[in-house]
């Protein structure tokens, strides 16, 4: 008698096999689906190709405003993006192009034209300021220095590529 | 856990009588495909409604990706059928599904015809399955545009003329269904949400009837 | 059902007093044999059939990717369209004399129509207390012979429908870039772009040329003496033309 208390019984079985029948039948259904689904988490991301943008004789000290297209393809979607980047010359003679894209909420920084503040780039939304070289000034809203374009030189012209955040505190 | 979830549920809305109604009603013998083989004849409204599940899943996933726009709706069906990870499986579960509903549909009505399941007293259920016949032909016929390809839009255009043999009222009929005077963007729209809001809501709502019904009446008895 | 006896009012919502006992749903004593609960018994068969359905249907759905044609081209003239198949019979229907032209609402709206309504109404017009099909043989007859009348329509309408033809019309066309100021498109467009579409895409007339791969010499050959549906004496112009234009083509087709 206690034996056949632990036994499955033949509706515990039936139950059983429903599930996994019913299990099976439930992810066959769904999972094309749902991978369907995730497929933008799953994809790789493709690196931004490199535009050619500007002669790297024509490169000085002083950052300059050059804009460029690039081609985006958003699923079915192609279009071109017109991205800013401020081009200059580093001390050292490192080329460094720097995204104006606020790190704050993503206004477009200008270069140099704060009276108050000179050879800064500055952020007409809040007032965030940051160097030069685009590192964010302590105590202004910003809390992380501009991103750069990945640059490269090729045939003396200089192709910038994605744009690499440099963290943040 | 699950236990005591559940009778507190039940406990302020009574819900056990109603699926108990459902789970341990008893099903005759004579559409036991376990004990009479012939019997399978009886699975064909059950794999119907087995493949409306599958439409109307692998339809909400499609529209993830589809916009109903004649700019677009070419190009997204192309890209989630090319570029998408198992976008052919979940794009063919949808386009064989719905043959594979009408033929499913077909044979069930044959067999509800054939077995005389539709006399008295369960009329009122026939015309239901009629209505859903027809509700299901409708959707065949406005899904057939949704990918704007040219069998598409020129197998529509033959549709909608049929419609516009229609006497008296068969030319605001297509120009109701068209929604312009030619077949085009507002067409498309139209298609888009007859196909995706009006006829599944008329379908779930004839689904619940037919169902209902068939719980009150049970199934007919063998020949 | 309570039909509010036994209730206790619980501010404005109704609550049973009492945990009323689940009395189960009759059972089928007026079908004596082996009949056997819907959960789990008979559920499991069914999900049984279910699955073994879904497999083929899964399979069904790797194997033949569903097709998609060119994108819709209001245009396009020549396109030979044709419904899904369960709409074939109808299709075909309509390219009866008797069912087109003027007598074209008999095919389009009475025949469905009547056939639609006959099938709603079937509990009426088959009144009879009998169920077995040899024992009603009108309303089985008549049944059958829609069937097989619908049967036959489908099969007529793919027998004479032109396959080749139907896939050639709707294919995707890869599109290339070339140079349109090139000397030999424009005796291109003189003289082959009318079936050859004015991309080498092809139309309904004439396949494409592009993804072919030809050869020059195929080229002129094919231009002047024709081969397959393509006539003879086509290309109209000098030799030098003929050059121009074979090296234009044979460069394209292998783009």
């Amino acid at each position: 008698m206690s034996k056949k208390e632990h036994d499955v019984s033949r509706r515990q079985f039936l139950n059983y096999t429903l599930m996994g029948v019913g299990g099976f039948m439930a992810a066959g259904i769904m999972s094309p689906l749902v991978r369907f689904a995730v497929d933008p988490l799953l994809k790789g991301k493709e690196g931004a190709k490199m535009v050619p943008v500007m002669d790297v004789k024509d490169i000085t000290n002083e950052p300059q405003n050059k804009k460029f297209t690039v081609k985006k393809v958003d699923g079915w979607h192609k279009f071109d993006e017109q991205q800013i980047a401020y081009i200059f010359k580093k001390k050292n003679g490192d080329i460094l192009a720097l995204s104006p894209i606020c790190t704050h909420l993503g206004c477009t920084v200008a270069w140099n034209d704060d009276p108050s503040h000179p050879n800064q780039f500055h952020c007409p939304c809040h007032g965030g300021r940051y160097t030069k070289t685009g590192i964010n000034i302590p105590g202004t809203p910003p809390p992380a220095p501009l991103g750069v374009y990945k640059t490269q030189v090729k045939d003396g012209k200089l192709y910038l590529g994605e744009v690499i955040s440099r963290g943040g505190s | 856990m699950l236990q005591r979830i559940y009778d507190w549920v039940d406990e302020r809305l009574d819900i056990t009588p109603l699926w108990r109604d459902v789970a341990d009603h008893e099903v005759p013998e004579h559409v036991n495909p376990a004990y009479h083989f012939s019997a399978f004849v009886y699975c064909f409204g059950g794999l119907t409604f087995f493949t409306i599940v599958i439409q109307i899943l692998s339809g909400m996933f499609l529209t993830m990706y589809y916009v109903p726009d004649i700019n677009n709706a070419w190009d997204s069906v192309y890209y989630l059928q090319n570029q998408v990870a198992y976008g052919v499986i979940v794009r063919g579960m949808h386009h064989w599904g719905a043959s594979v509903t009408i033929v499913m549909v077909f044979l069930h009505t044959l067999r509800v015809f054939f077995t005389g399941a539709y006399k008295k007293p369960r009329e009122l259920n026939w015309i239901v399955g009629v209505l859903l016949f027809f509700v299901i032909l409708g959707l065949g016929f406005t899904g057939y545009l949704l990918p704007w390809d040219m069998k598409a839009l020129f197998a529509t255009k033959v549709g909608l003329q049929i419609a516009a043999s229609f006497p008296f009222i068969g030319d605001w009929i297509k120009l109701l269904l068209q929604g312009s005077d030619i077949v085009g963007a507002q067409t498309l729209a139209r298609f888009f949400a007859i196909h995706v809001f009006f006829l599944p809501a008329a379908l779930m709502g004839l689904l619940a009837a037919h169902f209902l019904m068939i719980r009150r009446q049970g199934i007919s008895g063998p020949l | 059902m309570h039909r509010g006896k036994g209730m206790k009012f619980v501010g404005d919502s109704r609550v049973p007093a009492k945990q009323a006992k689940f009395i189960p749903p009759k059972d089928y004593s007026e079908y004596p044999g082996k009949t056997e609960a819907f959960l789990p018994n008979f559920l499991l068969k069914e999900w049984m059939v279910g699955a073994v359905f879904l497999v083929g249907f899964l399979i069904l759905t790797i194997s033949d990717p569903s097709p998609l044609e060119k994108e819709a081209d209001p245009t396009s003239s020549g396109y030979i369209p044709l419904p899904d198949w369960y709409f074939l019979f109808l299709y075909q229907l309509l390219k009866y004399p008797y069912a087109s032209g003027e007598y074209k609402v008999i095919g389009t709206v009475l025949i469905p129509a009547i056939a639609a309504l006959a099938l709603l109404l079937a509990p009426w017009l088959d009144r009879g207390f009998e169920r077995r099909p040899i024992k009603r043989p009108i309303a089985t007859l008549i049944m059958l012979l829609t069937f097989v009348a619908m049967v036959y329509l489908t099969w007529e309408s793919t027998v004479s429908h032109n396959w080749e033809q139907a896939e050639q019309q709707g294919k995707i066309v890869q599109t290339v870039d070339f140079d349109k100021s090139d000397p030999g498109y424009k005796i291109f467009s003189q003289n082959c772009a009318k079936c050859h579409g004015d991309n080498l895409e092809g139309s309904s007339l004439a396949p494409a040329l592009v993804g072919k791969g030809l050869d020059p010499a195929t080229v002129k050959t094919m231009a002047t003496k024709g081969g397959g549906q393509m006539p003879s004496g086509i290309f109209k112009g000098s030799d030098k033309d003929l050059d121009a234009l074979a090296k234009f083509v044979s460069d394209v087709s292998k783009k």
